[in-house]
């Protein structure tokens, strides 16, 4: 049996204050897993409980009830971190460091030889473009590098799993272009990657598996096609339709729809070529063809409904 | 190796923490302003005041010893309570200990950071008591080493008890209670005004308790004149120093403990 990347069985923390007699539950007997090789986005409103659950398996909280493994070891395991990259929400660093000197630091602390630091921290910085200010102060970087060089640290000593807090959290369109390139460069690699963040239509081009929590609670967690619609039915988009055309798609039992753009033509995966022949062979234009499934937008929003701090 | 890279980056850090060096550069500016009546009472030595101004000149030294060696016990505890708190408050600790670090390392290598720093402090207050008894033509007797070792131990001690206090206190909170520790530690040494006979009870117990800052004082060693000095064996300075490394030691285990089970996050 293969270990699971991440397992939370049952997980309970409350926060508590007691000299103010106050205690908020902030995970209640939350259950999922996170398979090797799987990249699973970790979804929920503002305070769902999301952070908690990641200091949770990083192992900086401590569970009230439950039990969690993180590649098959306790949380904070030493065993189980040294296979682990973290990328914590607003990335803190050291201001007077160089991105240079803050890597070398880290893989020290992974346990790293300096010999082989040299070579890995300059493929790293070049991989998040920051090879050019590598000798300058962090403290000098916009949010958008400090992001990258946060990325480039916890991709230091090839872990085996990611877990990625808001990853793409200042960073320009281009910069959330290649971290989702990243992701899925490592997700070929065959690594494990826990995602959470708010950019759920980035989420979705990415991700294997969702897990949506809210109010403390795991309220819908699957594998992201199971969740999101097998893709069965396919949307074309025709610059027109002819008569006998439409009333072929109607006996097919699919639908039309005329929009600003052209007609939305919905059919059975079946009679996708058909339709599509046809059209051609009448003289019109096919613009666009899309599996017909819902996103994770829409999901999520059926989901947690309009809690505050929605994405 | 994970213990040296988490001890000189602590050290760095205290390079970079401007108040810290604030703190050292009035302490700089504070001796060189005691010395000006070390070097007046020394121009004004002549054949018929010579006794009199020489025991000027030894207060004198006396006096800014006393000074270094008090700041150096509010660096050690103020240095430890920040290279703890500071990471926590940053959020820095998150990464540092995502790694393959165990929580006592951690709390250990800063430990280790204070102390190199601290040492640095030692080192640089003996040159400068060697430089004053130079200035005012007297000639230190003890041995070097004491003179580093004691205040050593004596700042691993506040550095130990800062840091058990920032595992649960923050910076402010932490360093009252250090500065508290510290004046009732004065009020319960031999020599300390007598308490109430109610409280004699109370000032044995806290005596015990608290760290023997007296036994630890390098200024018992510090005699300027070889007549005055007490001969003190390299076994008797052994068992000293063992007590404080001993207290320091117990009192480190403590905060490691206090650490383990403590939440990190971004304060």
């Amino acid at each position: 049996m293969t270990t699971a990347a991440i397992e939370f069985r049952e997980v309970t923390k409350v926060y508590r204050q007691r000299w103010r007699g106050l205690e908020v539950p902030a995970l209640t007997k939350a259950s999922f897993s996170v398979g090797p090789g799987e990249v699973c986005a970790f979804l929920g409103p503002n305070g769902a409980g999301k952070t908690t659950s990641i200091n949770l398996l990083m192992g900086f909280f401590f569970a009230d009830f439950g039990e969690i493994r993180v590649m098959g070891y306790p949380p904070g395991d030493i065993r189980a971190k040294a296979q682990i990259g973290f990328l914590p929400e607003n990335f803190a660093f050291y201001k007077y460091l160089n991105a240079e000197r803050l890597l070398r630091f880290h893989y020290a602390l992974a346990g790293g030889q300096a010999a082989a630091a040299e070579p890995l921290i300059a493929d790293l910085l070049a991989k998040v473009k920051l090879t050019e200010y590598r000798k300058l102060k962090i403290g000098k970087y916009s949010r958008g590098m400090v992001q990258r060089v946060g990325l480039a640290q916890a991709l230091l000593k090839d872990p085996q799993l990611l877990v990625l807090d808001e990853p793409t959290s200042g960073l320009d369109p281009t910069g959330r272009k290649d971290v989702r390139e990243l992701i899925s460069g490592l997700k070929t690699a065959g690594k494990s990657i826990f995602l959470s963040s708010h950019l759920l239509s980035e989420v979705e081009q990415v991700c294997d598996r969702v897990i949506i929590i809210s109010k403390g609670r795991v309220v819908e967690s699957g594998k992201m096609e199971e969740l999101l619609g097998n893709s069965d039915r396919v949307e074309i988009l025709v610059t027109s339709l002819p008569e006998e055309m439409r009333v072929r798609v109607t006996e097919w039992g699919g639908s039309v729809a005329a929009g600003e753009h052209g007609v939305s033509v919905v059919v059975d995966l079946g009679h996708k070529r058909e339709f599509a022949e046809a059209v051609w062979a009448a003289g019109h234009d096919v613009l666009r063809i899309r599996p017909l499934r819902g996103s994770l937008e829409e999901l999520y929003l059926k989901t947690v409904g309009n809690e505050s701090g929605v994405a | 190796m994970k213990l040296w890279t988490l001890a000189a980056s602590t050290l760095e850090s205290f390079l970079h923490n401007r108040l810290i060096v604030v703190l050292l550069l009035v302490g700089i500016g504070i001796i060189l302003m005691m010395m000006i009546p070390l070097l007046g009472a020394r121009a004004k030595i002549t054949g018929s005041n010579q006794a009199m101004m020489e025991s000027v000149v030894l207060e004198a030294i006396s006096e800014v010893v006393s000074f270094m060696s008090g700041l150096g016990s509010l660096l050690a505890a103020w240095a430890a309570t920040d290279s703890l708190v500071s990471e926590l408050k940053a959020g820095t600790v998150l990464a540092v200990m995502a790694r393959p670090v165990k929580r006592w390392e951690f709390l250990l290598g800063k430990y280790a950071g204070v102390l190199l720093l601290m040492a640095g402090y030692a080192a640089m207050m003996i040159g400068v008591t060697y430089l004053l008894a130079w200035l005012g033509g007297q000639h230190i007797h003890a041995n070097p080493l004491v003179l580093f070792a004691y205040p050593l131990v004596r700042y691993a001690i506040y550095a130990a008890m800062a840091m058990l206090l920032a595992t649960v206190f923050g910076s402010v909170m932490s360093m009252v209670c250090v500065m508290g520790i510290a004046i009732v530690n004065l009020m319960v040494q031999p020599g300390a005004p007598e308490w109430k006979p109610k409280l004699m009870w109370l000032k044995a117990g806290l005596y015990y308790v608290l760290p023997s800052t007296n036994l630890l004082s390098e200024e018992r060693f510090l005699s300027l004149r070889q007549a005055a000095l007490k001969p003190t064996t390299w076994m008797e300075h052994g068992t000293s120093l063992l007590y404080g490394l001993d207290y320091a030691l117990v009192i480190l285990l403590l905060a490691m403990w206090s650490f383990q089970a403590r939440t990190l996050r971004r304060d």
